[in-house]
Protein backbone atom coordinates (compact mmCIF):
# COMPACT_ATOMS: atom_id res chain seq x y z
CA UNK A 1 0.00 0.00 0.00
CA UNK A 2 1.32 3.48 -0.77
CA UNK A 3 2.86 5.25 2.18
CA UNK A 4 0.30 8.03 2.21
CA UNK A 5 -2.63 5.70 2.94
CA UNK A 6 -0.77 4.21 5.83
CA UNK A 7 -0.02 7.55 7.41
CA UNK A 8 -3.57 8.84 6.87
CA UNK A 9 -4.88 5.66 8.42
CA UNK A 10 -2.55 6.14 11.36
CA UNK A 11 -3.67 9.71 11.89
CA UNK A 12 -7.29 8.65 11.61
CA UNK A 13 -6.96 5.87 14.14
CA UNK A 14 -5.02 8.02 16.56
CA UNK A 15 -7.41 10.93 16.42
CA UNK A 16 -10.88 9.49 16.02
CA UNK A 17 -11.93 9.63 19.70
CA UNK A 18 -11.25 13.35 19.70
CA UNK A 19 -12.84 13.86 16.31
CA UNK A 20 -16.02 12.08 17.35
CA UNK A 21 -16.38 14.53 20.22
CA UNK A 22 -15.62 17.38 17.81
CA UNK A 23 -18.17 16.03 15.35
CA UNK A 24 -20.77 16.22 18.07
CA UNK A 25 -19.84 19.86 18.65
CA UNK A 26 -20.05 20.58 14.90
CA UNK A 27 -23.49 18.97 14.76
CA UNK A 28 -24.66 20.96 17.78
CA UNK A 29 -23.40 24.20 16.24
CA UNK A 30 -25.16 23.33 13.00
CA UNK A 31 -28.39 22.38 14.77
CA UNK A 32 -28.57 25.63 16.73
CA UNK A 33 -27.55 27.60 13.65
CA UNK A 34 -30.20 25.96 11.52
CA UNK A 35 -33.03 26.13 14.05
CA UNK A 36 -32.30 29.70 15.03
CA UNK A 37 -31.77 30.62 11.38
CA UNK A 38 -35.12 29.09 10.43
CA UNK A 39 -36.97 30.99 13.15
CA UNK A 40 -35.24 34.27 12.27
CA UNK A 41 -35.70 33.56 8.55
CA UNK A 42 -39.42 32.97 8.97
CA UNK A 43 -39.91 36.16 10.96
CA UNK A 44 -37.97 38.28 8.47
CA UNK A 45 -39.65 36.64 5.47
CA UNK A 46 -43.05 37.59 6.92
CA UNK A 47 -41.77 41.10 7.57
CA UNK A 48 -40.55 41.34 3.99
CA UNK A 49 -43.92 40.45 2.51
CA UNK A 50 -45.91 42.48 5.03
CA UNK A 51 -47.75 45.64 4.12
CA UNK A 52 -45.75 47.74 6.57
CA UNK A 53 -42.98 49.85 5.09
CA UNK A 54 -41.17 49.96 8.43
CA UNK A 55 -41.12 46.18 8.84
CA UNK A 56 -39.99 45.74 5.25
CA UNK A 57 -37.27 48.32 5.82
CA UNK A 58 -35.98 46.56 8.94
CA UNK A 59 -35.95 43.20 7.16
CA UNK A 60 -34.17 44.62 4.12
CA UNK A 61 -31.54 46.32 6.27
CA UNK A 62 -30.86 43.12 8.18
CA UNK A 63 -30.56 41.04 5.04
CA UNK A 64 -28.34 43.60 3.31
CA UNK A 65 -25.93 43.84 6.25
CA UNK A 66 -25.69 40.09 6.81
CA UNK A 67 -25.31 39.18 3.17
CA UNK A 68 -22.86 42.00 2.63
CA UNK A 69 -20.35 41.02 5.32
CA UNK A 70 -18.25 37.87 5.80
CA UNK A 71 -19.42 35.30 8.30
CA UNK A 72 -16.06 35.26 10.03
CA UNK A 73 -16.39 38.99 10.71
CA UNK A 74 -19.90 38.46 12.05
CA UNK A 75 -18.66 35.73 14.38
CA UNK A 76 -15.89 37.95 15.76
CA UNK A 77 -18.14 40.96 15.97
CA UNK A 78 -20.85 39.07 17.83
CA UNK A 79 -18.43 37.27 20.13
CA UNK A 80 -16.51 40.35 21.21
CA UNK A 81 -19.59 42.55 21.01
CA UNK A 82 -21.64 40.34 23.29
CA UNK A 83 -18.84 39.66 25.71
CA UNK A 84 -18.82 43.40 26.41
CA UNK A 85 -22.38 43.26 27.70
CA UNK A 86 -22.97 39.72 28.73
CA UNK A 87 -20.59 36.86 29.45
CA UNK A 88 -21.35 34.07 27.06
CA UNK A 89 -19.36 30.96 26.27
CA UNK A 90 -17.88 30.71 22.83
CA UNK A 91 -20.11 27.81 21.74
CA UNK A 92 -23.22 29.93 22.15
CA UNK A 93 -21.67 33.01 20.62
CA UNK A 94 -20.63 30.93 17.61
CA UNK A 95 -23.93 29.16 17.12
CA UNK A 96 -25.91 32.37 17.54
CA UNK A 97 -23.69 33.98 14.91
CA UNK A 98 -24.42 31.05 12.59
CA UNK A 99 -28.14 31.43 13.26
CA UNK A 100 -28.15 35.17 12.64
CA UNK A 101 -26.14 34.65 9.46
CA UNK A 102 -28.40 31.89 8.19
CA UNK A 103 -31.52 33.83 9.07
CA UNK A 104 -30.84 36.29 6.26
CA UNK A 105 -30.45 33.59 3.64
CA UNK A 106 -33.37 31.53 4.93
CA UNK A 107 -35.58 34.64 4.96
CA UNK A 108 -34.97 34.97 1.23
CA UNK A 109 -35.70 31.27 0.71
CA UNK A 110 -39.02 31.54 2.54
CA UNK A 111 -39.96 34.80 0.86
CA UNK A 112 -39.35 33.31 -2.57
CA UNK A 113 -41.31 30.18 -1.70
CA UNK A 114 -44.27 32.12 -0.31
CA UNK A 115 -44.39 34.45 -3.28
CA UNK A 116 -43.98 31.47 -5.59
CA UNK A 117 -47.29 29.94 -4.52
CA UNK A 118 -49.86 30.48 -7.27
CA UNK A 119 -51.92 33.62 -6.49
CA UNK A 120 -54.98 31.55 -7.43
CA UNK A 121 -54.50 29.59 -4.20
CA UNK A 122 -54.84 32.75 -2.15
CA UNK A 123 -57.85 33.84 -4.16
CA UNK A 124 -59.58 30.49 -3.81
CA UNK A 125 -59.00 30.56 -0.09
CA UNK A 126 -60.26 34.13 0.27
CA UNK A 127 -63.29 33.37 -1.90
CA UNK A 128 -64.24 30.63 0.56
CA UNK A 129 -64.32 33.19 3.34
CA UNK A 130 -60.99 32.46 4.93
CA UNK A 131 -59.23 35.52 6.33
CA UNK A 132 -55.63 36.53 5.64
CA UNK A 133 -54.23 34.66 8.60
CA UNK A 134 -56.13 31.45 7.85
CA UNK A 135 -55.18 31.69 4.19
CA UNK A 136 -51.53 32.10 5.10
CA UNK A 137 -51.33 29.39 7.73
CA UNK A 138 -53.60 26.77 6.14
CA UNK A 139 -53.12 27.23 2.40
CA UNK A 140 -50.11 29.30 1.39
CA UNK A 141 -47.58 28.38 4.04
CA UNK A 142 -47.82 24.58 3.84
CA UNK A 143 -47.27 24.81 0.10
CA UNK A 144 -44.43 27.29 0.49
CA UNK A 145 -42.75 25.01 3.02
CA UNK A 146 -42.65 22.18 0.53
CA UNK A 147 -41.08 24.43 -2.05
CA UNK A 148 -38.52 25.58 0.51
CA UNK A 149 -37.23 22.15 1.41
CA UNK A 150 -34.68 21.69 -1.39
CA UNK A 151 -33.09 25.16 -0.96
CA UNK A 152 -33.31 24.83 2.84
CA UNK A 153 -31.47 21.53 2.66
CA UNK A 154 -28.81 23.24 0.63
CA UNK A 155 -28.57 26.01 3.20
CA UNK A 156 -28.25 23.44 5.99
CA UNK A 157 -25.29 21.85 4.23
CA UNK A 158 -23.68 25.26 3.88
CA UNK A 159 -24.24 25.83 7.60
CA UNK A 160 -22.60 22.55 8.48
CA UNK A 161 -19.51 23.53 6.55
CA UNK A 162 -19.60 27.17 7.68
CA UNK A 163 -19.59 26.02 11.29
CA UNK A 164 -15.86 25.39 10.79
CA UNK A 165 -15.35 29.17 10.94
CA UNK A 166 -16.20 29.37 14.63
CA UNK A 167 -12.78 27.84 15.33
CA UNK A 168 -11.58 31.46 15.36
CA UNK A 169 -13.28 32.00 18.71
CA UNK A 170 -11.91 28.77 20.10
CA UNK A 171 -14.80 26.32 19.79
CA UNK A 172 -13.46 22.74 19.63
CA UNK A 173 -15.24 21.57 16.55
CA UNK A 174 -13.86 19.43 13.72
CA UNK A 175 -11.78 22.06 11.99
CA UNK A 176 -10.30 23.44 15.22
CA UNK A 177 -9.25 19.98 16.26
CA UNK A 178 -7.75 19.23 12.84
CA UNK A 179 -5.85 22.48 12.96
CA UNK A 180 -4.43 21.61 16.35
CA UNK A 181 -3.64 18.09 15.25
CA UNK A 182 -1.82 19.35 12.15
CA UNK A 183 0.35 21.66 14.23
CA UNK A 184 1.17 19.13 16.93
CA UNK A 185 1.87 16.14 14.72
CA UNK A 186 3.68 17.92 11.88
CA UNK A 187 1.34 16.00 9.55
CA UNK A 188 -0.80 18.84 8.15
CA UNK A 189 -1.66 17.10 4.90
CA UNK A 190 -2.93 13.93 6.57
CA UNK A 191 -4.72 15.88 9.29
CA UNK A 192 -6.66 18.10 6.92
CA UNK A 193 -7.47 15.15 4.71
CA UNK A 194 -9.07 13.51 7.72
CA UNK A 195 -10.91 16.75 8.48
CA UNK A 196 -12.21 16.87 4.90
CA UNK A 197 -13.40 13.28 5.18
CA UNK A 198 -15.43 14.02 8.29
CA UNK A 199 -17.21 16.89 6.59
CA UNK A 200 -17.72 14.93 3.41
CA UNK A 201 -19.30 11.98 5.22
CA UNK A 202 -21.53 14.26 7.28
CA UNK A 203 -22.72 16.09 4.18
CA UNK A 204 -23.37 12.82 2.37
CA UNK A 205 -25.44 11.47 5.25
CA UNK A 206 -27.36 14.70 5.38
CA UNK A 207 -27.97 14.74 1.63
CA UNK A 208 -29.24 11.18 1.79
CA UNK A 209 -31.68 11.96 4.62
CA UNK A 210 -32.88 15.03 2.79
CA UNK A 211 -33.56 13.09 -0.39
CA UNK A 212 -35.45 10.49 1.60
CA UNK A 213 -37.61 13.22 3.09
CA UNK A 214 -38.23 14.92 -0.25
CA UNK A 215 -39.30 11.63 -1.80
CA UNK A 216 -41.70 11.02 1.03
CA UNK A 217 -43.26 14.45 0.52
CA UNK A 218 -43.70 13.79 -3.17
CA UNK A 219 -45.31 10.43 -2.51
CA UNK A 220 -47.75 12.11 -0.12
CA UNK A 221 -48.88 14.54 -2.72
CA UNK A 222 -49.13 12.11 -5.60
CA UNK B 1 -80.01 38.87 -4.61
CA UNK B 2 -76.96 40.45 -6.19
CA UNK B 3 -76.85 43.94 -7.57
CA UNK B 4 -74.09 46.05 -9.01
CA UNK B 5 -74.81 49.71 -9.55
CA UNK B 6 -72.67 51.99 -11.65
CA UNK B 7 -69.56 49.89 -11.08
CA UNK B 8 -66.27 51.45 -12.07
CA UNK B 9 -62.98 49.62 -11.91
CA UNK B 10 -59.59 50.70 -13.22
CA UNK B 11 -56.21 49.07 -13.21
CA UNK B 12 -53.83 51.98 -13.30
CA UNK B 13 -54.78 54.07 -16.31
CA UNK B 14 -56.86 51.32 -17.83
CA UNK B 15 -60.55 51.64 -17.05
CA UNK B 16 -62.00 48.14 -17.37
CA UNK B 17 -65.49 48.71 -16.03
CA UNK B 18 -67.12 52.00 -16.94
CA UNK B 19 -70.34 52.10 -14.97
CA UNK B 20 -71.83 48.62 -15.08
CA UNK B 21 -75.35 47.98 -13.79
CA UNK B 22 -76.37 44.40 -13.20
CA UNK B 23 -79.21 43.07 -11.12
CA UNK B 24 -79.54 39.36 -10.46
CA UNK B 25 -82.78 38.06 -8.95
CA UNK B 26 -82.92 35.15 -6.53
CA UNK B 27 -82.82 31.79 -8.36
CA UNK B 28 -81.88 33.54 -11.57
CA UNK B 29 -79.12 32.27 -13.84
CA UNK B 30 -77.33 35.08 -15.65
CA UNK B 31 -74.76 34.30 -18.29
CA UNK B 32 -72.22 37.04 -18.92
CA UNK B 33 -70.74 37.15 -22.40
CA UNK B 34 -68.43 39.46 -24.26
CA UNK B 35 -65.20 39.47 -26.17
CA UNK B 36 -61.90 39.09 -24.39
CA UNK B 37 -61.09 42.23 -22.44
CA UNK B 38 -64.70 43.35 -22.17
CA UNK B 39 -64.52 43.20 -18.36
CA UNK B 40 -66.66 40.15 -17.60
CA UNK B 41 -64.14 38.40 -15.38
CA UNK B 42 -63.27 41.64 -13.63
CA UNK B 43 -66.94 42.24 -12.91
CA UNK B 44 -67.23 38.79 -11.37
CA UNK B 45 -64.15 39.35 -9.25
CA UNK B 46 -65.57 42.64 -8.03
CA UNK B 47 -68.72 40.85 -6.87
CA UNK B 48 -66.54 38.66 -4.69
CA UNK B 49 -64.31 41.55 -3.57
CA UNK B 50 -61.22 39.91 -4.98
CA UNK B 51 -61.02 43.25 -6.75
CA UNK B 52 -62.14 46.46 -5.03
CA UNK B 53 -64.37 48.71 -7.08
CA UNK B 54 -63.34 52.35 -7.55
CA UNK B 55 -66.87 53.65 -7.69
CA UNK B 56 -70.44 52.38 -7.49
CA UNK B 57 -72.31 50.04 -5.21
CA UNK B 58 -72.56 46.31 -4.66
CA UNK B 59 -75.66 45.03 -2.90
CA UNK B 60 -75.78 41.44 -1.72
CA UNK B 61 -79.02 40.01 -0.38
CA UNK B 62 -80.39 43.50 0.27
CA UNK B 63 -77.27 44.76 2.05
CA UNK B 64 -75.08 47.41 0.50
CA UNK B 65 -71.51 46.32 1.08
CA UNK B 66 -69.09 48.87 2.39
CA UNK B 67 -65.65 47.35 1.75
CA UNK B 68 -64.01 49.64 4.28
CA UNK B 69 -66.33 48.84 7.18
CA UNK B 70 -67.87 45.44 6.49
CA UNK B 71 -66.31 42.11 7.20
CA UNK B 72 -65.35 41.07 3.68
CA UNK B 73 -64.41 37.54 4.68
CA UNK B 74 -67.97 36.98 5.84
CA UNK B 75 -69.38 38.38 2.60
CA UNK B 76 -67.02 36.34 0.46
CA UNK B 77 -68.18 33.21 2.27
CA UNK B 78 -71.72 33.95 1.09
CA UNK B 79 -70.67 34.36 -2.52
CA UNK B 80 -69.24 31.20 -4.02
CA UNK B 81 -66.63 31.43 -6.73
CA UNK B 82 -65.45 28.87 -9.26
CA UNK B 83 -62.26 29.70 -11.14
CA UNK B 84 -61.08 28.92 -14.63
CA UNK B 85 -58.01 27.14 -13.29
CA UNK B 86 -59.87 25.36 -10.45
CA UNK B 87 -57.36 26.44 -7.79
CA UNK B 88 -57.80 23.31 -5.73
CA UNK B 89 -55.43 23.05 -2.78
CA UNK B 90 -52.78 20.58 -4.02
CA UNK B 91 -51.58 19.66 -0.52
CA UNK B 92 -55.00 18.46 0.57
CA UNK B 93 -57.09 15.51 -0.55
CA UNK B 94 -60.32 16.05 -2.44
CA UNK B 95 -62.36 15.62 0.73
CA UNK B 96 -60.03 17.88 2.74
CA UNK B 97 -60.36 20.55 0.06
CA UNK B 98 -64.09 20.59 0.68
CA UNK B 99 -63.88 20.33 4.47
CA UNK B 100 -61.31 23.11 4.84
CA UNK B 101 -63.51 26.21 4.77
CA UNK B 102 -66.46 24.80 6.77
CA UNK B 103 -64.03 23.82 9.53
CA UNK B 104 -61.83 26.93 9.59
CA UNK B 105 -64.46 29.55 8.77
CA UNK B 106 -67.72 28.13 10.08
CA UNK B 107 -66.07 26.18 12.93
CA UNK B 108 -68.01 23.12 11.85
CA UNK B 109 -67.21 19.88 13.66
CA UNK B 110 -64.86 17.63 11.74
CA UNK B 111 -67.32 14.76 11.41
CA UNK B 112 -70.09 17.08 10.24
CA UNK B 113 -67.78 18.62 7.67
CA UNK B 114 -66.82 15.17 6.50
CA UNK B 115 -70.45 14.16 6.14
CA UNK B 116 -71.18 17.35 4.20
CA UNK B 117 -68.12 16.84 2.02
CA UNK B 118 -69.10 13.30 1.11
CA UNK B 119 -72.65 14.39 0.31
CA UNK B 120 -71.36 17.09 -1.99
CA UNK B 121 -68.95 14.69 -3.67
CA UNK B 122 -71.87 12.34 -4.23
CA UNK B 123 -73.73 15.22 -5.83
CA UNK B 124 -70.94 15.95 -8.30
CA UNK B 125 -70.38 12.25 -8.92
CA UNK B 126 -66.96 11.94 -7.31
CA UNK B 127 -67.67 10.12 -4.08
CA UNK B 128 -64.99 7.53 -4.96
CA UNK B 129 -62.29 10.21 -5.29
CA UNK B 130 -62.62 11.52 -1.72
CA UNK B 131 -59.17 10.44 -0.57
CA UNK B 132 -57.07 11.16 -3.64
CA UNK B 133 -55.00 14.31 -4.20
CA UNK B 134 -56.08 16.78 -6.87
CA UNK B 135 -53.04 15.99 -9.04
CA UNK B 136 -54.63 12.62 -9.78
CA UNK B 137 -57.82 14.11 -11.22
CA UNK B 138 -58.73 15.14 -14.74
CA UNK B 139 -59.57 18.79 -15.37
CA UNK B 140 -63.28 18.06 -15.42
CA UNK B 141 -63.06 16.21 -12.12
CA UNK B 142 -61.03 19.03 -10.60
CA UNK B 143 -63.63 21.57 -11.57
CA UNK B 144 -66.44 19.44 -10.14
CA UNK B 145 -64.51 19.23 -6.86
CA UNK B 146 -64.03 23.01 -6.97
CA UNK B 147 -67.79 23.44 -7.36
CA UNK B 148 -68.42 21.08 -4.43
CA UNK B 149 -65.86 22.98 -2.35
CA UNK B 150 -67.62 26.23 -3.04
CA UNK B 151 -71.05 24.74 -2.29
CA UNK B 152 -69.80 23.55 1.09
CA UNK B 153 -70.05 27.13 2.36
CA UNK B 154 -73.73 27.20 1.35
CA UNK B 155 -73.35 30.40 -0.65
CA UNK B 156 -76.32 32.54 -1.60
CA UNK B 157 -74.89 33.19 -5.05
CA UNK B 158 -72.42 31.25 -7.16
CA UNK B 159 -70.05 33.00 -9.53
CA UNK B 160 -68.42 30.98 -12.31
CA UNK B 161 -65.42 32.52 -14.06
CA UNK B 162 -65.01 30.65 -17.36
CA UNK B 163 -65.31 27.30 -15.58
CA UNK B 164 -64.80 25.21 -18.72
CA UNK B 165 -62.25 27.30 -20.62
CA UNK B 166 -59.24 25.38 -19.34
CA UNK B 167 -60.77 21.98 -20.07
CA UNK B 168 -60.24 19.55 -22.90
CA UNK B 169 -63.38 19.57 -25.07
CA UNK B 170 -64.49 16.09 -24.01
CA UNK B 171 -64.50 17.14 -20.32
CA UNK B 172 -66.64 20.24 -20.71
CA UNK B 173 -69.94 18.35 -20.64
CA UNK B 174 -69.55 16.83 -17.18
CA UNK B 175 -68.93 20.26 -15.63
CA UNK B 176 -71.82 21.92 -17.45
CA UNK B 177 -74.04 19.05 -16.35
CA UNK B 178 -73.28 19.78 -12.68
CA UNK B 179 -73.91 23.49 -13.25
CA UNK B 180 -77.20 22.75 -14.98
CA UNK B 181 -78.26 20.61 -12.06
CA UNK B 182 -77.42 23.45 -9.67
CA UNK B 183 -79.47 25.85 -11.74
CA UNK B 184 -82.41 23.47 -11.66
CA UNK B 185 -82.16 23.30 -7.87
CA UNK B 186 -82.65 27.06 -7.80
CA UNK B 187 -79.13 28.33 -7.14
CA UNK B 188 -78.61 31.96 -8.07
CA UNK B 189 -75.77 31.97 -10.55
CA UNK B 190 -73.67 34.37 -12.57
CA UNK B 191 -71.66 32.56 -15.22
CA UNK B 192 -68.96 33.91 -17.48
CA UNK B 193 -68.69 31.43 -20.32
CA UNK B 194 -68.17 30.94 -24.02
CA UNK B 195 -70.46 27.89 -24.03
CA UNK B 196 -73.37 29.27 -26.03
CA UNK B 197 -75.29 26.02 -25.88
CA UNK B 198 -75.24 26.21 -22.11
CA UNK B 199 -76.32 29.85 -22.25
CA UNK B 200 -79.25 28.99 -24.50
CA UNK B 201 -80.40 26.03 -22.42
CA UNK B 202 -79.78 27.15 -18.88
CA UNK B 203 -79.61 30.94 -18.70
CA UNK B 204 -82.63 32.97 -17.70
CA UNK B 205 -80.89 36.00 -19.05
CA UNK B 206 -77.82 36.72 -21.13
CA UNK B 207 -75.91 39.91 -20.50
CA UNK B 208 -73.42 41.22 -23.01
CA UNK B 209 -70.53 43.36 -21.83
CA UNK B 210 -68.59 45.45 -24.29
CA UNK B 211 -65.72 47.80 -23.46
CA UNK B 212 -66.74 47.93 -19.82
CA UNK B 213 -70.46 48.58 -20.19
CA UNK B 214 -73.59 46.42 -20.51
CA UNK B 215 -74.85 46.68 -24.05
CA UNK B 216 -77.46 43.94 -24.09
CA UNK B 217 -79.53 42.13 -21.48
CA UNK B 218 -82.20 39.76 -22.66
CA UNK B 219 -83.62 36.27 -22.36
CA UNK B 220 -81.72 33.76 -24.50
CA UNK B 221 -84.30 33.65 -27.28
CA UNK B 222 -84.39 37.41 -27.73
CA UNK B 223 -80.63 37.65 -27.26
CA UNK B 224 -79.83 35.26 -30.08
CA UNK B 225 -82.72 35.95 -32.43
CA UNK B 226 -83.40 39.61 -31.99
CA UNK B 227 -80.53 41.50 -30.37
CA UNK B 228 -80.81 45.25 -30.16
CA UNK B 229 -77.16 46.16 -30.38
CA UNK B 230 -75.03 45.87 -33.49
CA UNK B 231 -72.01 44.69 -31.47
CA UNK B 232 -74.09 41.88 -30.01
CA UNK B 233 -75.09 40.81 -33.51
CA UNK B 234 -71.42 40.69 -34.53
CA UNK B 235 -70.56 38.71 -31.40
CA UNK B 236 -73.27 36.15 -32.08
CA UNK B 237 -72.07 35.69 -35.63
CA UNK B 238 -68.57 35.19 -34.32
CA UNK B 239 -69.47 32.49 -31.81
CA UNK B 240 -72.07 30.59 -33.79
Amino acid sequence: MPEIFVTVYDVFMRTYPGFLRATLVTLQLTAVGVILGTVIGLIFALMKISGSKILRGIANTYITIIRGTPLIVQIMFLYFGIVEIYTMDNFWAGSIALGVHNGAYIAEIFRGAIQGVDPGQREASMSLGMNRKQTMSRIVFPQALRRSIPPLGNQFIITLKDSSLVYVIGVSEIFALGNREAAQSYQPFESFLVVALYYLVLVMIFTFLLRLYENRLNVDRA
Amino acid sequence: MLTGENIHKSFGDLEVLKGVDLHVNPREVVVLVGVSGSGKSTLLRCFNFLEMINDGKIIIDGQTVNPKKDNLTKIRAEVGMVFQHFNLFPHKTVLENIMEAPITVKKMKKEDAKKLGLELLEKVGLRDKADVYPSKLSGGQKQRVAIARSLAMQPKVMLFDEPTSALDPELVGEVLQVMKQLAEEGMTMVVVTHEMKFAKEVADRIVMLDKGVVIESADPKTFFENPKNERTRQFIQLVE
